[in-house]
């Protein structure tokens, strides 16, 4: 029987992570998608960078590395290299993954390497006290955007499709079964899998722009998404304003690690 | 699934057993999910007894309202006999639930002698079996009954077709809440849960463990054990929200705490969405 607490590095916890912090619901998701991979605690590495998502690497109980900020791809890729045999998994927020991480997300998806990355988007700098995000909506309240947000925000899963991972996907926590069987999908894939996971801060974001408790946010996320499948079949007008969640892309191609390890064979 | 990914669910009975409603239900979970949803049905003799049938069909976009024989990936039969007849209708791995209580039609019983054999088709379930190799019968009408309401049967048959459906818990709650009369929308939850989990824990107990994905989702029928570790829980209260059930509530130090562990159907919604990792359910 799946017990959560075999995974954990159980003297770290309570974590340090906020009441109501959507990104507890990713690390259980991770949990039990890797034990239903069958995968053991010395397979795995998770790499992760600066931020409150970037945390939850600290209390896994696997190799893990608490990287530089924006900089956990290149870790990981490193690591991907040397050990081609691990599972590397990244975790990164959207602060570290797509600001200051932006360029290495980019390239590690142009090479295809075989990374999972876990972008945590909760469309906020929660650590650094609630600055705006590049994921942050048009409007919304942030330390650094007291008015209002202006600036477009990125469609992380579009970005990172085409910038050439061969696996996109997004989840969100309200659905913590189809989240975990993303990312069973995603550590599948061989190349480079992106899956971002619409996440809740109910401490800056939430606050800021007045969501309700952690319960209402977590329900509200709902009615902001539409299944990729479903929305095949939906008119323009239903779709507008939505994200789209589950697999959005998958064409597998060649690994990085393998066709560098060809080349200089 | 077909090559143009519609989903074929056929739902048979005979009249009276509710299989219209059930197959609303159904249709309401897949349009509020987004798909197209066609549904075509007889129910010309139902007040008799008579033969009742839906064919329910979902997808991104959906053609043909009726199903092909050797096309359906679930037929959902509220009688033996009745799944024998559609049995035709499933596909190769497809999957037949079908419910164990038999409604011998007057046709069967020509011979009016004092315990003359009726000509109720005999080894249905074997024949069933023959024909496709996951075959699920189990007595609804008993589970219904135990809640308090044989007619309730037809939603006990829904929560096992939700079983192998893809849909999340929450949907078919709101879609038979939306469906049925107000009075009766507790009642009929009640049942739906009790049929899914009849068949959730029949799949765990006829699965190796590690074999079976659902095994973790599962819900026996032994008392549940639901843990909420006190130091951890920060009380942001999802998983008091989330239960349907209503087994937890939040105390006066503001944690969560077990108030119905016996109303828990162990849907593993507290433990999977509690951020802090401080719930297990057992
Ligand atoms: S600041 Fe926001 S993102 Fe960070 S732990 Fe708190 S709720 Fe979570
Ligand atoms: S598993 Fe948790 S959420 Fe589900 S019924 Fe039991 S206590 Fe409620
Ligand atoms: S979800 Fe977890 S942290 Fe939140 S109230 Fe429930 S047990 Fe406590």
């Amino acid at each position: 029987m799946f017990d959560f607490r075999e995974y954990l590095r159980m003297e770290m916890f309570p974590h340090m992570l906020c009441p109501g912090c959507g990104h507890g619901i990713v690390l259980g998701a991770l949990l039990r998608a890797i034990h239903s991979l069958k995968l053991t605690k010395d397979e795995i590495v998770v790499v992760s960078g600066i931020g409150c998502s970037s945390r939850l690497a600290g209390y896994v109980d696997f190799n893990t590395l608490h990287t530089t900020h924006g900089r956990p791809l290149a870790f990981a890729t490193g690591i991907k290299l040397a050990r081609p045999e691990l599972t590397v998994i990244v975790i990164t927020g959207d602060g570290d993954g797509l600001s200051i991480g932006g360029n290495h997300l980019i390239h590690a998806a142009r090479r295809n390497v075989g990374l999972t990355c876990l972008l945590l988007n909760n469309q906020i700098y929660g650590m650094t006290g609630g600055q705006f995000a590049p994921t942050t909506q048009i409007g919304r309240v942030s330390t650094t955007s007291p008015k209002g947000q202006y600036e477009t925000p990125f469609d992380s899963c579009k970005l990172a499709e085409a910038a050439g991972a061969s696996f996109v996907a997004r989840g969100i926590t309200y659905e913590p079964s189809a989240l975990e069987k993303l990312i069973v999908a995603a550590i599948e894939n061989k190349g480079f899998s992106f899956l971002e996971v619409a996440s809740d801060c109910p401490e800056f974001f939430g606050r800021f722009n007045k969501l309700g408790n952690p319960a209402d946010q977590i329900l509200m996320q709902k009615q902001n998404v539409v299944d990729v499948e479903a929305a095949a079949a939906l008119p323009a007008e239903r779709l507008r304003g939505k994200m789209l969640t589950g697999i959005l892309h998958h064409e597998p191609r060649p690994e990085y690690g393998a066709v560098y390890a060809e080349s200089v064979a | 699934m077909e090559p143009n990914g519609t989903q074929n669910v056929l739902i048979v009975g005979v009249g009276g057993q509710g299989v219209i409603l059930a197959s609303d239900i159904l249709g309401v979970v897949c349009m509020n999910r987004g798909y197209q949803v066609k549904k075509s049905e007889v129910h010309g003799m139902a007040k008799r007894g008579g033969v009742v049938y839906s064919h329910v069909r979902y997808g991104a976009q959906v053609l043909s309202p009726t199903i092909e024989p050797g096309t359906s990936d679930v037929l959902l039969a509220f009688e033996p006999a009745e799944a024998l007849r559609w049995s035709k209708y499933v596909k190769p791995g497809g999957t037949i639930i079908v419910n164990s209580r038999k409604r011998i039609p007057p046709a069967a019983c020509q011979d009016r002698r004092m315990d003359a054999p009726t000509r109720y088709p005999q080894g249905i379930e074997q024949a069933l079996r023959g024909q496709v190799g996951d075959v699920r019968q189990f007595d609804a009408e008993e589970l219904a009954v135990e809640i308090g309401d044989h007619r309730m049967c037809n939603t006990v048959l829904l929560g096992a077709l939700s079983s192998v459906c893809e849909f999340e818990l929450q949907d078919w709650l709101g879609a038979i809440a939306a469906s049925v009369k107000p009075k009766t929308v507790e009642r009929n939850q009640k049942a739906f849960l009790a049929g899914r989990n009849a068949q959730f824990a029949a799949m765990r107990d006829s699965l190796p463990s590690e074999k079976c994905e659902m095994s973790r989702s599962v819900t026996c029928l032994d008392a549940p054990e639901i843990a909420i570790h006190d130091s951890w829980c920060k009380g942001c209260e999802i998983c008091v929200v989330v239960c349907p059930q209503a087994c937890l509530k939040m105390n006066e130090r503001n944690r969560a705490e077990v108030v119905k562990a016996e109303a828990c159907i162990r849907c593993m919604l507290c433990e999977w969405m509690c951020p802090d990792l401080a719930v297990r359910v057992q």
